[in-house]
């Protein structure tokens, strides 16, 4: 079934106790697809997760990873998945090399170590002590060890969280190669650029529901329409707007008629002939900023919340 | 899907991490190392295989408890709240491997240590390696494994590293204080001995003394090795089903219930123990031996051989409960012989006496009573008096095992006097009735109630007035006391009995040769009764010279039994 879904949720649900932490839970991630589950913290994406690497029982809905049930068929899926926890260590006195061979005998599959070490520029490290790593080292091997078996489903739960930008970029790039080896991955993240930049396809997750599905841009224009084409010139613009230009985009401008601001759904043709019309008007045009609404809009305008507190 | 690549990769990355962290090898190695050393010096293990046995043992013991209990079950709380297990969870393991290569390589970090602290015994203290060592081995291996599976429980059951610091306390130092290990067993009221045979370490310590001390194998500690296997498989069987893979997992309350489940074997056996006192027999033999392993060098004494030789001034050497040499002369240094020493200027080393005729009360207890006051006359074997020999010989079992104190029971006579009552007896008969003080010094007290002072007083008249059996015969041969017949005290009798036959001109060296070396013959014993090296450390040294004053016998400094310098004053207690 070459067209079957690498992972199916449907009406997932999960109580600790009295507390509900998934509702209702639902989405498909298609193989070779990057998809992101983007949500606060304690939206209920890592107990999604969770649930999906086998590590929890599910208190209600069915749940498919790569055609096995994760709760019964659990090392089916373990032996076929890699998996990058956040809030997990290894022991100080470990060497690189070792963990990955360690790491690499529980499965039934595997990749050549040495190759995966030096794509993720740790061959020079293979006999350093975990203790020793830096932060990006640390996370670059946690996606090694969870490459080792060379998996169908690459799980990366908050990978690049409490790392700093610099790393952040680093490991930004080594998911977007492995998006180009056409990869499965399932993200979660609470950085809205992460989920824009790596993903395919995010599903936003608030209080233990999915409250919009579909592809970064897709979520944008659904949700907030158009993108809003600003105009900076040196010399007040006139009230008349250009020739053709129509109603429906009325065009704002601030007091001293400087600045202009649109929301249009065609953004380019929209500078196009805006600015066109400064030129003839000789007002002297400064800057151009074409500002297209974030994930971050997104959320805010879905849930009326800030995504980090 | 559980592979053996797993397990055997598991097992030596765990092996690695142990190795490469340093208190590991201090706990395994140097900690013990330091204890050894400081108790070995203090408990004076140079001069007894007892006593450098007890400190090896203590030292093994607890390398297990730490191999168990802090490389195992605190390890394991480490690894899951630090998340180091969270990271394994992922991977298409069970918990097994993690158990099974916490297992063994508490094994692979422990077992070394045990050649080591004997190769320095054996340096340092002269002391033989184990006859069965095998045996050893093979026990540790169930000790080390079960405790380790122990630690693993707690490990499963507490939710923190301060709860688990906790409930290790809680359990290693009742077992580091009451399994005999530090304090000896022998040294606790009964009734903490008894609650020690709850305590898993009691059974460690004990199987291991068993093969060391007295030379049992394997096979003697079924029941240690049973409870210890039972505990193992228990524990493991709770590891699985308990088992956590990160610390957000909490367990409920209850389910800690389940390390009494663990500790039932211990239970079972402690309760068996508490009925069948195996065990606070064990522990009594196990604290004579020790006594009996010291080493003496008795030095500068006046030595009658028990052959009727004498050596003006000499040395003997006491060890493993024999005489080792003899030395006429100043002997040898007792730091280069490893023995303590025992300087006899002016005082007399003689054989124990042999007192060739007694009898024994009826009651066991009163038995005992009377050989210990024998022993504590000098008198290390008796000849009794009975028609019905076969009801001693378990008395005379636990006096050879060492778990009664007494004289020996060399051998057994008719019922009869071989030649009537003896002087002593005679004495006796003819002091004042019916309020009969013995011998005027009398070294044990006496103490009957009216009614049967007045029975006494009725015997010894009908005794008294009872035609004599032909002549005195004032040497009878050997020499007895008669003690025992009509309440003639056991002991104090014999000594009179020797003084009496002095007085009726029997040449002291004679009396001795007859109650040493003579008594021995007449049963038959080439061991005792003589100061020769071989012999049994059947010693009595006394105050002055016997060979001029016969009386000087009951200056009495000091005793030996089959080695061990009996403590005289604590004998009579009970």
């Amino acid at each position: 079934m070459p067209d079957a879904p690498a992972i199916a949720v449907r009406g997932l649900r999960k109580c600790y106790g009295d507390f509900e932490a998934v509702k209702d839970i639902s989405f498909e991630v298609a193989q070779g697809e990057v998809f992101g589950l983007l949500g606060p913290n304690g939206a209920g994406k890592t107990t999604t997760v969770e649930i999906l690497e086998g590590l929890r029982p599910r208190t209600a809905g069915d749940v498919r990873v790569l055609g096995f049930d994760p709760a019964s068929e659990t090392m089916a899926v373990k032996d076929r998945i890699g998996v990058s926890l956040q809030a997990t260590n290894l022991p100080d006195k470990i060497r690189v090399l070792e963990a990955a061979e360690l790491f690499a005998s529980f499965y039934s599959r595997q990749t050549s170590i040495e190759t995966l070490l030096h794509r993720l520029q740790l061959w020079d490290k293979r006999a350093a002590f975990y203790s020793t790593l830096s932060g990006g080292q640390k996370q670059r091997l946690a996606l090694a060890l969870a490459l080792v078996n060379d998996p169908q489903i690459l799980f990366l739960d908050e990978p690049t969280t409490g790392l700093d930008p610099q790393v952040r970029l680093e490991i930004h790039t080594l998911i977007e190669e492995l998006r180009d080896q056409q990869r499965t991955i399932l993200l979660t993240t609470h950085y809205i650029e992460e989920a824009e930049r790596l993903c395919h396809r995010v599903a936003i997750v608030d209080e233990g529901r999915v409250i919009a599905i579909g592809t970064p841009r897709d979520l944008q224009q659904r949700i907030l329409g158009h993108t809003r084409v600003e105009i900076e010139c040196q010399h007040p613009l006139p009230i008349e707007p250009p020739n053709g230009w129509s109603a429906e985009f009325p065009l704002v401008f601030t007091n001293d008629r400087k600045q202009l601001t649109v929301a249009h759904p065609k953004p380019a043709h929209a500078v196009l002939e805006l600015v066109k019309w400064v030129d003839a008007c000789g007002a002297g045009l400064e800057d151009i900023h074409i500002r297209r609404p974030t994930l971050e809009d997104v959320f805010i305008q879905l849930t009326g919340k800030k995504l980090r507190d | 899907m559980i592979n053996l690549r797993a397990y055997s990769a598991y097992i030596r990355s765990t092996l690695l991490l142990t190795l490469r962290d340093r208190t590991v090898l201090f706990f395994s190695y140097l900690f013990p190392l330091i204890f050894f050393i400081a108790f070995g010096e203090g408990f004076g293990a140079a001069q007894g295989a007892g006593a450098a046995t007890q400190v090896i043992v203590m030292v093994l013991v607890l390398g297990v408890l730490g191999n168990g209990f802090f490389g195992g079950g605190m390890r394991a709380t480490f690894e899951r709240e630090t998340g180091i297990l969270r990271r394994f969870k992922v991977a298409p393991i069970t918990p097994v491997p993690i158990l099974v290569a916490s297992i063994v390589t508490g094994l692979v970090i422990y077992m070394p240590a045990v050649f080591l602290f004997f190769g320095i015994a054996r340096f340092r203290y002269g002391l033989a390696f184990p006859e069965h060592w095998f045996s050893l081995l093979f026990f540790l291996t169930f000790g080390v494994v079960a405790f380790r599976s122990m630690g693993l429980i707690v490990a499963s059951v507490v939710n923190s590293m301060a709860e688990s610091q906790i409930i290790i306390q809680l359990l290693y130092f009742p077992m580091l204080l009451l399994s005999g290990a530090t304090i000896p067993l022998s040294a606790l009221p009964e009734w903490l001995q008894v609650v020690a045979q709850f305590l898993p370490a009691t059974h460690l310590y004990l199987g291991m003394q068993g093969i060391l001390m007295r030379n049992e194998s394997a096979m003697d500690q079924l029941a240690a090795i049973g409870a210890l296997s039972l505990a193992t498989l228990v524990c493991l069987f709770i590891g699985v089903k308990l088992f956590r893979w990160e610390k957000d997992d909490r367990l409920k309350p209850s389910a800690k219930l389940w390390v009494a489940a663990a500790l039932l074997p211990f239970l079972l056996i402690g309760g068996w123990q508490a009925y069948s006192q195996e065990n606070l027999r064990k522990t009594k033999m196990i604290d004579r031996e020790q006594r009996r392993s010291l080493s003496w060098l008795i030095r500068d004494a006046r030595i009658f051989t028990g052959d009727g030789e004498v050596i003006e001034s000499g040395a003997v050497l006491v060890r493993g409960g024999r005489i080792e040499a003899v030395w006429p002369g100043r002997g040898p240094d007792p730091d280069t012989v490893r023995a303590e020493l025992l300087e006899a200027a002016g005082r007399t080393l003689l054989p124990g006496f042999i007192d060739a005729w007694i009898q024994l009360p009826p009651e066991t207890g009163d038995q005992q009573r009377a050989l210990a006051a024998l022993l504590y006359c000098g008198i290390t074997g008796v000849g009794v008096g009975t028609e019905r020999p076969g009801l001693l010989n378990e008395l005379a079992a636990r006096i050879r095992d060492g778990e009664t104190l007494g004289a020996a029971i060399t051998g057994f006579a008719p019922p009869e006097p071989p030649a009537g009552p003896s002087l002593a007896a005679r004495e006796w008969l003819d002091s004042s009735v019916p309020e009969p003080v013995l011998l005027g010094r009398s070294l044990t007290q006496q103490v009957l109630p009216p009614d049967r002072r007045a029975t006494l007083a009725q015997f010894m008249r009908g005794w008294r007035d009872r035609p004599e059996p032909g002549d005195a015969r004032p040497a009878p041969n050997p020499p007895y006391s008669a003690a025992g017949l009509w309440n003639l005290p056991h002991g104090p009798s014999f000594h009179r009995q020797l003084q009496l036959m002095a007085a009726a001109g029997v040449e002291p060296v004679d009396i001795l040769h007859r109650v040493t070396e003579g008594a021995a013959q007449r049963f038959g014993l080439e061991n005792v009764g003589r100061i020769r090296p071989g012999a049994d450390a059947d010693l009595l040294l006394v105050d002055g010279n016997p060979l001029e004053d016969i009386s000087a016998t009951e200056r009495i400094v000091a005793v030996f039994s089959k080695g061990e310098r009996v403590n005289r004053s604590a004998l009579l207690e009970h």
